[in-house]
């Protein structure tokens, strides 16, 4: 993480150490929820660290926001393989990251191979068009998402965690039809209109 | 096959090519077919629009979807011989799965269990013979104890197995660390069971 403040060891203590000089043990990052009966002095001290603790936190939420965070990767492709991104043509290549919103295309002598972050894996022949719709992976918020769309071509899709935690969370999205999935191997094929 | 959005030249190539358009009608299908995961099992898809729902629970059987608004058609099955003509290409292309590595720990501590400190050179072995530059290293625990504080804990036993990632020469920047609490079992319990298979960290190797 950027922008942080490093605590070292903090999360060695157990349970770890309140952040909040009025009340030890309280691990509840909100600023109001640690308030308890306190002389004026410790008030003040306990001001100046809930403002302390709040800017780290306001500083981690904003360092991840400026950098989005991948979604997968590339880890075959055979040359003729491109990914469109913020209206930039990116050839692609092995071990290149994979982003929400991204628009993986191949051409007529093409093929890729993707795996996401929750292993499952997507491949691709040639003459092949395949849209990143909405990839959530945070089953400790339980924020979980797979919304594809495979826009033309020939596709291999093998289910991976997501699917195993929330399969109505999967949706691959083709022109004719929506497919939904239980922990599953499809093979789909679009012509092109 | 045409394409239905050729560009033609010549006025004479341009009607030839109108009249063979129309004739086919354009029509634009979508296939969907069932085939077993990579350790023999078949799952189950369900293929809707608007006008029907289909199906499929048997391996190497398709459905095929002539437009938005007609049905998906009753599954029939394909030989692999006709699966293969149509993917080759896409499942020769498919990524080995990524190797994943489990390491247990003792209850409400960022301690490995011995047997697990075993597997410690392996994981190693992988990223090398991979040459991954994309490493996950994910926290979990059990249901005993609140939410909050079990992502915690789960945090504290990813960083654990971070540190020594690193110490060991792996990139620091090759790998990312992160905590799924008790939301993501690898033994699905009730709330508040003690599980000594969840109380683990998993490293996964891309």
């Amino acid at each position: 993480m950027t922008g942080c403040a490093a605590l070292q060891d903090y999360f060695y203590a157990s349970p770890p150490q309140g952040l909040f000089p009025a009340s030890p043990g309280c691990t509840s990052t909100h600023k109001g929820c640690c308030n308890s009966a306190s002389h004026e002095e410790d008030s003040m001290k306990r001001i100046t660290s809930i403002f302390f603790f709040f800017f780290i936190m306001l500083g981690c939420t904003l360092g991840s926001q400026a950098a989005p965070a991948s979604v997968g990767i590339v880890r075959s492709v055979s040359m003729d393989a491109h990914i469109l991104r913020n209206g930039t043509s990116i050839e692609a290549k092995t071990n290149m990251k994979i982003m929400n919103g991204d628009v993986v295309k191949t051409g007529p002598n093409g093929s890729i191979g993707l795996i996401f972050d929750d292993d499952t894996l997507v491949s691709m022949g040639p003459n092949s068009e395949f849209a990143v719709e909405d990839f959530l992976f945070n089953p400790s918020e339980k924020k979980l998402s797979f919304v594809v769309r495979m826009l033309q071509g020939t596709f291999s899709y093998l289910s991976g965690q997501i699917s195993r935690l929330f399969p109505g969370a999967v949706r691959l999205e083709t022109p004719d039809a929506t497919i939904g999935i239980r922990g599953t191997h499809v093979l789909v094929k679009v012509e092109g209109s | 096959m045409v394409s239905c959005s050729s560009f033609a030249p010549s006025l004479k190539l341009l009607i030839l090519l109108l009249a063979i358009i129309l004739i086919s009608g354009c029509n634009r299908k979508t296939m969907v077919v069932l085939v077993p995961d990579l350790d023999g099992k078949t799952g189950a898809v369900i293929v809707s629009n608007d006008a029907g729902t289909v199906d499929i629970d048997t391996a190497n059987q398709a459905t095929t979807i002539s437009g938005r608004q007609s049905a998906p058609k009753a599954p029939e099955p394909m030989t692999k011989e006709e699966i293969e003509a149509v993917f080759s290409r896409a499942l020769a292309a498919q990524p080995e799965p990524p190797v994943h590595f489990i390491l247990y720990f003792i209850s409400d501590s960022n301690e490995l269990q011995p047997e697990s400190l075993e597997s410690l050179p392996a994981i190693l072995q992988t990223i090398q013979e991979r040459n991954s530059v994309d490493i996950s290293v994910i926290g979990h625990t059990d249901t005993v104890g609140s939410d909050e504080y079990n992502y915690k804990l789960a945090r504290g036993r990813a960083e654990a197995v971070n540190t020594y990632l690193v110490g060991r020469g792996v990139e620091q920047g090759h790998i990312r660390v992160s905590s799924h609490g008790e939301q993501n079992p690898l033994i699905p319990t009730g709330d508040n069971v003690s599980e000594p298979r969840n109380r683990r960290v998993e490293v996964v190797v891309r």
